[in-house]
């Protein structure tokens, strides 16, 4: 146990630089020299043996990655103010901030509009807002669901750990730890059976490992070799539990790759890392080559549930949680990793390959952040729901009757 | 004896059926067996008894459910805290082994184990997968499985030792809105039995059946009622399998009325069987039930609290049938 303590605080660096420091300079040097971008190389590289794809992203793509993270950065931040300050309002969230390169890098791969039956479909968790928001999910309408409106994204019938959209292939939140994947690779099966080149992808977090679902997931994806994308968001807690505490494993891809299936353990606080081993594993499931797991290294921000720990204004969670009762992630580890934020990381790097100036970049985050507050607004001023309507949606027509008055 | 909670109460049991059974273990995941209450020293049953015997798992309540049993079976008491989250992931093996193996064996197995389930979802604002107040339904159908639900602190601490030194598997209800509440509990052991209902009042016009987490709503309602002039008899079922046939058919057999209330859906709900249990044994009553509709609980806190049966909708359930 106190193996994994020490050793997964913080992502493994291998020594070298941060992988996607510098891509023009570095593609003058390639283009001189005739060398393969993608093979070997001492900085140019997102992980050792994968391509790094990132590198073909036109500066389009790239800042609408960008736009992205802060899109999911600015909607935690602005749901924990209002959870911290505004005394009306009723959302909840299990916070992703910290997280925002994973979504982003994964769902940067998918096929997010169009037919139902060409689209590519996402399972998250119970941890989803920043997974629908990389979809293409409506965000105001999200931040009315998760306050309970009518017009919110599911009628407020789901709020923050139900939450779906079929139309862009977010099937969905979880709120349980162990159905979604096995799930996921029914919709997997579905497509491979019907001669579609969709792709399932399903985020999890390191809590599934311990679930008997975990294992029937990959064990049924690699036997029938499943169009499946496995993303393991390692948080390093589920709820208030280090993951020392349900695996034995100090990277979890290890256990996956007893599957065999492809693994790949990406740095999940650098988007292009993650943007480059979805697009493996995307490619891949699209053309018959079956499932890959990925492991994602990452933190969250915030504790488990809600705001607790939190302030106003400020980012991320340090102080006490109630609700963890025995276990509290140190402080100094959080500060840790806060060191290595997806924000900051995404912007250097289009700042570094001028993509965007930095006047440019700090510029789009205040659009962004102005956005998000524009939606949160907009949600405020939607309808409550109805109380009758309770009894609809049961099943496809009529509703049921009310018992509740004997 | 002392102000204790629900939740206080229910440790205080595991600690001492521990204290005495070195054997003894307790497995949980993500809710520590921490608790304290004024007055009174912190439990904490990890640190009493430590990790081989206390064990934090991962969130896998197929294994918690099923390492239970096997310990049952190998001869050491075993109680496992299973928290919202998936709790029926551990169906299969409460109902399909745990209910079935005493009788396939000829009564050759013994299981002294109980499975705490909570129930959650009386909090508005948690929807569907975070509701679970429907699962009574479910364990009270499996036969060989004792199924038990108490409402108050005293019988939390009580039935909790019963279920412990009980050679039956026990599934213990654990209604999560209850685990603040309060009440006198004596510091030393003690036994409420696992077949037996409660009156909680008796009365002349209607008797009025519920359980859990119903149980806050209805006092509240017959408070009311009894106000109006009504004579209500309350009973707390405590118990859902085997269920106390019994005090409920002397009951009705004098009052004539029986109203049912459960946060568990309508259809199957345990008022279901009560009813059936006291048509069946009385003649010329009137029956009706208060329960929740056959909807899945919605997030909203509008759509929610409508639709959960509450003191208002009990009273005038009540004064309907009386």
């Amino acid at each position: 146990m106190g193996y994994n303590l020490k050793s997964s605080v913080l992502p493994v660096e291998t020594g070298d630089a941060p992988s996607s420091e510098s891509r023009r300079s570095f593609l003058k040097i390639a283009a001189l020299t005739g060398a393969v971008v993608s093979v070997s190389g001492r900085r140019a590289l997102a992980n050792g043996d994968i391509g790094f794809h990132a590198k073909d992203l036109s500066d389009e793509k790239l800042i609408e990655m960008y736009k992205t993270i802060l899109k999911i950065r600015w909607h935690e931040r602005t749901q924990a103010d209002q959870m911290l300050t505004n005394p009306d309002y009723r959302g909840y969230n299990h916070f992703y901030a910290g997280q925002e390169a994973v979504a982003t890098g994964v769902c940067a791969n998918l096929r997010n509009s169009g037919p139902f039956d060409q689209i590519d479909l996402v399972y998250s968790s119970h941890r989803p807002s920043g997974h629908a928001i990389a979809k293409g999910v409506d965000i105001p309408k999200m931040c009315a669901e998760n306050d309970f409106r009518a017009t919110g994204l599911n009628g407020g019938y789901a709020a923050e750990m139900h939450l779906s959209d079929p139309s862009v292939g977010f099937i969905g939140a979880d709120g349980m730890i162990g159905p979604a994947p096995v799930i996921a690779s029914g919709s997997a099966f579905a497509f491979r059976a019907r001669g579609s080149d969709q792709v399932a992808v399903v985020f999890a977090g390191d809590g599934n490992y311990a679930a008997p679902h975990f294992h029937s997931t990959l064990n049924n994806a690699k036997l029938l070799d499943l169009p499946l994308v496995y993303v393991m968001e390692n948080n390093l807690y589920h709820q208030y539990a280090h993951y020392s505490y349900s695996c034995p494993h100090k990277d979890i891809a290890d256990a996956a790759g007893a599957y065999g299936i492809p693994t790949k353990i990406v740095d999940g606080q650098d988007v292009l890392q993650v943007y480059n081993a979805a697009k493996d594993a995307v490619d891949r499931a699209r053309a018959g080559g079956g499932p890959t797991f990925i492991e994602a290294k990452t933190y969250r921000y915030y504790n488990h549930w809600g705001a607790p720990g939190a302030k106003a204004g400020e980012l991320g969670a340090f102080g006490y949680d109630p609700l963890a009762i025995n276990s509290f992630r140190p402080e100094r580890e959080v500060r840790a990793w806060m060191q290595r934020d997806p924000v900051d990381i995404a912007r250097k790097i289009l700042v570094d390959w001028g993509v965007l100036d930095e006047a440019r970049a700090i510029e789009m985050e205040a659009e962004i952040k102005a956005e998000i507050e524009a939606a949160f607004a907009w949600a405020n001023e939607q309808p409550l729901c109805t109380p009758e309507d309770g009894l609809k949606h049961v099943f496809t027509e009529g509703t049921v009757p009310a018992r509740q008055f004997g | 004896m002392a102000q204790k909670s629900w939740m206080y109460s229910v440790l205080e049991a595991v600690q001492y059926e521990m204290q005495q059974d070195p054997a003894m273990t307790w497995i949980y995941e993500l809710t520590p067996p921490v608790a304290s209450n004024p007055g009174k020293p912190v439990i904490n049953l990890e640190t009493e008894f430590g990790r081989k015997r206390v064990v934090n798992t991962g969130i896998d309540e197929s294994w918690m459910a099923s390492a239970v049993l096997g310990a049952g079976l190998a001869g050491s008491r075993a109680a496992t805290y299973i928290p919202y989250q998936g709790a029926l992931m551990c169906f299969e093996v409460i109902q399909n082994v745990a209910g079935k193996l005493r009788h396939m064996t000829g009564g050759k197995a013994s299981m002294p184990v109980v499975w705490i389930i909570e129930m959650t979802g009386q909090t508005p604002g948690f929807a569907g997968q975070h509701s679970c107040y429907e699962e009574d339904s479910y364990y009270a159908h499996i036969p060989g499985v004792r199924t038990v639900i108490p409402s108050t602190p005293y019988d939390a601490k009580g039935m909790m030792i019963s279920a412990l030194r009980s050679p039956d598997p026990v599934v213990y209800l654990y209604p999560a809105g209850l685990r603040t509440l309060t009440g006198e509990v004596p510091d030393e052991a003690y036994e409420v039995p696992l077949d037996k209902a409660a009156v909680r009042q008796e009365g002349s016009d209607i008797t009025i059946v519920s359980s859990g987490g119903g149980m806050p709503g209805v006092l509240e309602a017959v408070e009311t009622l009894t106000g109006e002039g009504m004579s209500v008899e309350v009973i707390d079922l405590r118990v859902l399998k085997e269920m106390d046939t019994e005090t409920l058919v002397k009951s009705v057999a004098k009052t004539k009325r029986l109203l049912t209330v459960d946060q568990s859906y309508y259809t199957l709900c345990p008022g279901a069987e009560v009813i059936a249990r006291v048509a069946e044994n009385v003649d010329g009553a009137r029956y009706k039930r208060v329960a929740f509709p056959d909807a899945p609980p919605p997030a909203s806190p509008e759509m929610f609290v409508w639709m959960r049966p509450d003191a208002d909708n009990i009273a005038g359930a009540a004064r309907a049938l009386v």
